[in-house]
């Protein structure tokens, strides 16, 4: 080989040398690009909090550990902004040198998320405490429980002889959804709540009288009424006046979108007998898909706009919450803002809804014109926004003819007649105004707030297992089989007992019911 | 120009006649194969060992508490870190692999028998100071290969008659492992070691010098050409297209199967799984083989009758009719090295 | 390699062009391939990215009124006085300075009731847009952070490493 030649090869190979290196510089580009949004971001604790972490990373690992890997810890938001207190509120306490609340409050929340937190505010999920003076809370807390302590009518080898908490039911069950009234405990051994501190606009206590009560341990710290907190339902009605909890959904101490993305989330609630959304959700076609592409949702995305950032498969809070291209990506906390039929009550309605966001519901067409703020068709128009990024017009429309038809079915030929039998009974005196003290009362809770809804619930979700079998099917089978006969039998009752007239009225409005032609078929009844 | 010669002439009264008379050493023919320059591939490769692993080592901290992280931050975070990182792995398994290719070459072609045995022992010295760099290089990382290899070998010493328990709080710096034990293992990696290393290559290219590269024909070489050829610039430039060639193959190896990094160190728990680096399998297997004291014991014969082979050889070559012994203990030996670390790669324990 | 003297003269500029295009392809291929190693490495000495400064929450915007400041303290413990100027919701209503005098390094503080950033160390005084205005430091203005407001609130970019120095042990 001659020295030329060498030259050459050891040019050329320079030379590829050179690109071998450009090479490396383009994977190191892709590199950098790929893990700009991948890599964990970088997380130091504000100088505020550097001592609640220290020390908690000791004594509670997880709050901290869940706390760093927070969009929240990312942007330098520590412990003491959210904790933070003043020495007026009701539940604040000095702590190694801080003024610190234990219960974050929508209202704390607020003060960098205000748009989100009056969304919330407005919506039904913040309402979620009223269930307190409803019919479901007597349920738990006189049927299932005893609103009164009563003690032990015998010893159980192991435990003392303690009084029975009577609200144990509704504290665990419908508190933990719903929300509870956050009390803390009193000198007097009662409780001092929102309704005894008055808080005003700014969440101020007014009662100073109240805030004397406040019972306090030996560091000066607060107690709270154990049935009351923990507590993270949607609806808590908190010290300072302001109702719900945003880690209801937003699970402290990461307070993860990506977690308020998925179904499962949701599922800590809306499941279950009386509104199994989230079997619904999972029986149905967006729920199927969802498992199938978990991979592709893009979960972690910042915005997760859909259309945008995924469009693999719904989730719930893609349809009922979140933003997407036709509206700017514009996120509501507000999951009303997009529902069209309320199918919760017995009867469904169309969500008109005022300037309050209460249903209209009065018949009179001028009045509700002059109080409807927001139609139900608005709301539709909303939804349909979301649908159309994955189905054409004609195709939603149909749908949403599939689903009113449904509704009003069960409305028409069960719903309405059930309610005009219960209100008939109730005011020829042939039942107690108690709840659930008579079998058919039980008969028409099952009627409608399971059966009725799981009915309706799968067919506004596409779940046709919860429409038919574990809907329609058994509406039908409670009022056949055990709606009416129970309803003819009270009559009959009161017939041999002297209460004629009354038996009479009932029987007649039976009657009349059933002569329809929708019931028509049904001859059983006759003998 | 010629102001500047005599400026530099003035403070640096060095001949440059005399210069170019000393480097530029006619080299046998041979040389001209291409598979006789791998004793300069090492050397080559050790370059590039120096001048990644200084700059790593701008990065690296050698501290149980930070190793891990720091050696993270080269792979991930610096720019070019992952590149230069792999770089300095691939380029000490070639570095290994090019000198354990040079020594066969030296034991086939019976290039050190007489006068060079000295210059043989030198090699071997070599080849044990860069399995000891390769060993501490990858001690640094401190993940659970880097603790557990350490703690083993340390173990391994300790099994060593008389001075097992002071050569390993030597290398621990304690009874166990602590956290002055990284400190150990970099300062020998990055500066003991290569300083060694560095003596003894100016030794054995001094002795080559010395001695003249050792001179083979083949048959195949037109008889007519002279027998020599001059060091600059051919052979140099042979050098520099190898030089080019181990460049381009490091990065081709550091794109396509760049350094990772194993789970953290963690004292509590050894991995089911654990291996030595390649170049100590057949080590790593012949002491499963043998187990305890025998195995250090006979590993150090072993090695010992590598070093004093040049008068082993002589020896049979002078009172037995076996004059090529060499060459079919040599294959035999070849071929156990290999079998027993493909036997290692092979099998999980 | 071999120089053959018997080389036709008629031959020699044509191997002299040989000769000289081979040390050229040579010198370009080393230059070029071992240059940009070089700067590889370079570049890997150079400190990477700004992985060292991160975006932190301050405050919302509306618990800052105007004219008035508030000391930040980074995660590295530097004190910051981030003052609000306007309120057009933009970012230019705030500002961030450093309380590191420009001087010789010393803290400086702001004293409410002269309206200006004091260095006790040389008696510096600043006015509240860091100025310099007296003392040594005269002309030369505190270091600021960049800062940002984003839906409401405002955020500062700082350094998010202190140099931890342990402590000795007793």
């Amino acid at each position: 080989m001659t020295l030329e030649t060498k030259r050459i090869i050891i040019g050329c190979l320079g030379g590829l040398f050179l690109v071998s290196l450009v090479f490396v510089q383009r994977l190191e580009t892709v590199r950098r690009a790929e893990e700009a949004g991948l890599r964990p971001a970088h997380v130091v604790a504000p100088a505020s909090s550097v001592d609640c972490v220290e020390c908690h990373q000791e004594t509670n690992p997880g709050i901290i550990d869940h706390w760093r890997g927070s969009t929240h810890a990312e942007k330098g938001v520590g412990c003491v902004e959210c904790h933070q207190a003043v020495a007026e509120d009701a539940d604040s306490h000095g702590h190694y040198g801080f003024v610190i609340a234990t219960v974050v409050t929508p209202r704390d929340c607020a003060a960098c998320h205000p748009a989100e937190a009056e969304e919330f505010a407005r919506s039904h999920h913040a309402a979620g405490g009223n269930i307190l003076a409803s019919l479901d809370n007597f349920l738990a807390e006189t049927v299932e429980g005893a609103t009164q302590p009563f003690d032990p009518h015998s010893p159980t080898p192991g435990r003392p002889m303690e009084p029975v908490n009577g609200f144990a039911s509704a504290f665990l069950g419908c508190q933990q959804c719903h929300g509870s009234k956050v009390a803390l405990r009193a000198t007097d051994g009662g409780t001092v709540t929102v309704d005894d501190l008055q808080p005003d606009e700014d969440g101020m206590p007014t009662n100073a009288d109240a805030l004397g009560r406040i019972l306090h341990n030996d560091d000066g710290r607060p107690l709270f009424d154990p049935g009351t907190w923990p507590n993270t339902g949607i609806g808590r009605l908190n010290l300072d006046g302001s109702r719900g909890s945003c880690s209801a959904c937003h699970s402290r101490h990461d307070f993860s979108p990506r977690r308020a993305r998925q179904p499962e989330n949701c599922g800590k609630c809306h499941l279950g007998p009386d509104h199994p959304q989230k079997e619904i959700y999972e029986e149905s076609k967006h729920g199927v898909a969802y498992r199938d592409l978990t991979d592709s949702m893009n979960l972690d995305a910042e915005d997760w706009v859909l259309g945008e950032d995924y469009s693999a498969a719904p989730t719930c809070a893609t349809c009922h919450m979140s933003g997407h291209t036709r509206n700017d990506g514009r996120i509501t906390h507000d999951p009303g803002e997009r529902i069209s039929w309320t199918n919760r009550p017995p009867v469904s309605l169309p969500m008109d809804t005022d300037a309050e966001h209460r249903i209209v519901t009065t018949a009179d067409p001028s009045e509700r014109r002059e109080q409807i703020a927001d139609t139900a068709e608005a709301k539709r128009t909303r939804m349909k926004e979301v649908c159309s990024h994955c189905h054409t017009p004609d195709y939603v429309n149909a749908f949403y003819r599939q689903y009113d038809d449904f509704v009003t079915l069960y409305n028409e030929k069960f719903a309405k007649p059930g309610r005009e039998i219960m209100v008939s009974l109730l005011e020829h005196g042939l039942r107690t105004p108690t709840q659930f003290d008579e079998e058919i009362e039980w008969t028409w809770f099952y009627l409608w707030h399971h059966e009725g809804r799981r009915a309706r619930h799968g067919a506004s979700m596409m779940a046709p297992d919860y429409a038919h079998w574990h809907g329609m099917f058994e509406v039908a089978e409670r009022f056949y089989m055990e709606f009416i006969p129970q309803a003819r039998e009270i009559a009959h009752h009161a017939e041999t007992n002297g209460q004629r007239p009354q038996a009479r009225a009932v029987q007649g409005l039976i009657d009349l019911i059933l002569a329809r032609p929708e019931h028509a078929w049904f001859e059983g009844d006759s003998q | 120009m010629t102001a500047l010669s005599r400026w530099i002439d003035g403070r640096i009264p060095i001949e440059p006649g005399a210069l170019r008379e000393l480097t530029n050493e006619p080299v046998p023919y041979h040389l001209k194969r291409w598979w006789f320059a791998l004793g300069g591939t090492p050397a080559y490769l050790f370059v590039v060992q120096v001048v990644t692993g200084v700059l790593l080592a701008f990065y690296y901290q050698p501290h149980p508490s930070t190793a891990y992280e720091s050696v993270r931050y080269i792979t991930e975070d610096a720019t070019f870190g992952w590149y230069l990182r792999s770089v300095h792995k691939w380029a000490a398994t070639l570095m290994i692999a090019a000198v354990v290719l040079h020594q066969l070459r030296v034991y086939f072609t019976g290039a050190y028998r007489k006068p060079r045995e000295l210059n043989w022992m030198v090699g071997m010295l070599l080849l044990i100071c860069t399995l000891m760099l390769g060993f501490t290089g990858y001690s640094l990382v401190f993940e659970q290969l880097s603790y557990w290899g350490a703690t083993v070998s340390a173990n391994i010493a300790d099994t060593i008659p008389v001075v097992g328990g002071f050569l390993k709080r030597m290398l621990l710096a304690g009874e166990a492992y602590n956290e002055r034990t990284l400190a150990r293992f970099f300062v020998l990696h990055a500066a003991v070691l290569p300083g060694f290393l560095v003596a003894l290559v100016a030794v054995h290219i001094a002795l080559v010098r010395i001695q003249g590269v050792t001179e083979l024909r083949f048959r195949d070489e037109p008889p007519q050409e002279e027998g020599k050829f001059p060091f600059i610039p051919d052979h140099i430039y042979t050098e520099l297209i190898i030089g080019l060639v181990l460049m381009v193959l490091l990065s081709a190896l550091a794109t396509l199967a760049p350094a990772t990094m194993g789970p953290l160190a963690d004292p509590m728990t050894t991995p089911e799984e654990i291996k030595p680096e390649w170049f100590f399998y057949v080590t790593f297997r012949w002491l499963k083989l043998m187990g305890g004291t025998a195995a250090v014991l006979s590993m150090g014969l072993i090695v010992f009758v590598m070093f004093a082979w040049p008068f082993i050889d002589a020896w049979f070559r002078r009172r037995t009719p076996f004059r090529e012994a060499s060459v079919w203990i040599g294959v035999a030996a070849t071929l156990l090295i290999i079998g027993m670390t493909v036997w290692e790669a092979l099998v999980p324990h | 390699m071999n120089r053959r003297s018997q080389d036709a003269p008629a031959d020699t500029r044509r191997r002299r062009f040989i000769v000289a295009v081979s040390r050229a392809t040579m010198a370009a291929g080393l230059l070029g391939g071992y240059g940009v190693f070089g700067s590889v490495l370079g570049r890997f000495l150079y400190p990477a990215g700004d992985s060292g400064t991160v975006w932190q929450f301050v405050t919302p915007t509306d618990r800052l009124a105007v004219g008035d400041s508030l000391i930040y303290t980074t995660p590295a413990g530097a004190e910051v006085h981030v003052t609000r100027r306007d309120d057009t919701g933009a970012t230019g209503d705030f500002t961030a300075l450093s309380n590191v005098c420009p001087h010789l390094g010393c803290q400086v503080h702001w004293q409410p009731q002269h309206n200006r950033y004091f260095c006790p160390c040389h008696n510096g005084v600043f006015d509240r847009e860091g100025r310099g205005v007296s003392g040594p430091p005269e002309g030369m203005v505190l270091s600021g952070y960049p800062i940002e407001v984003r839906g409401g609130m405002v955020f500062i970019k700082v350094e998010a490493t202190p140099l931890v120095v342990p402590e000795r042990r007793s």
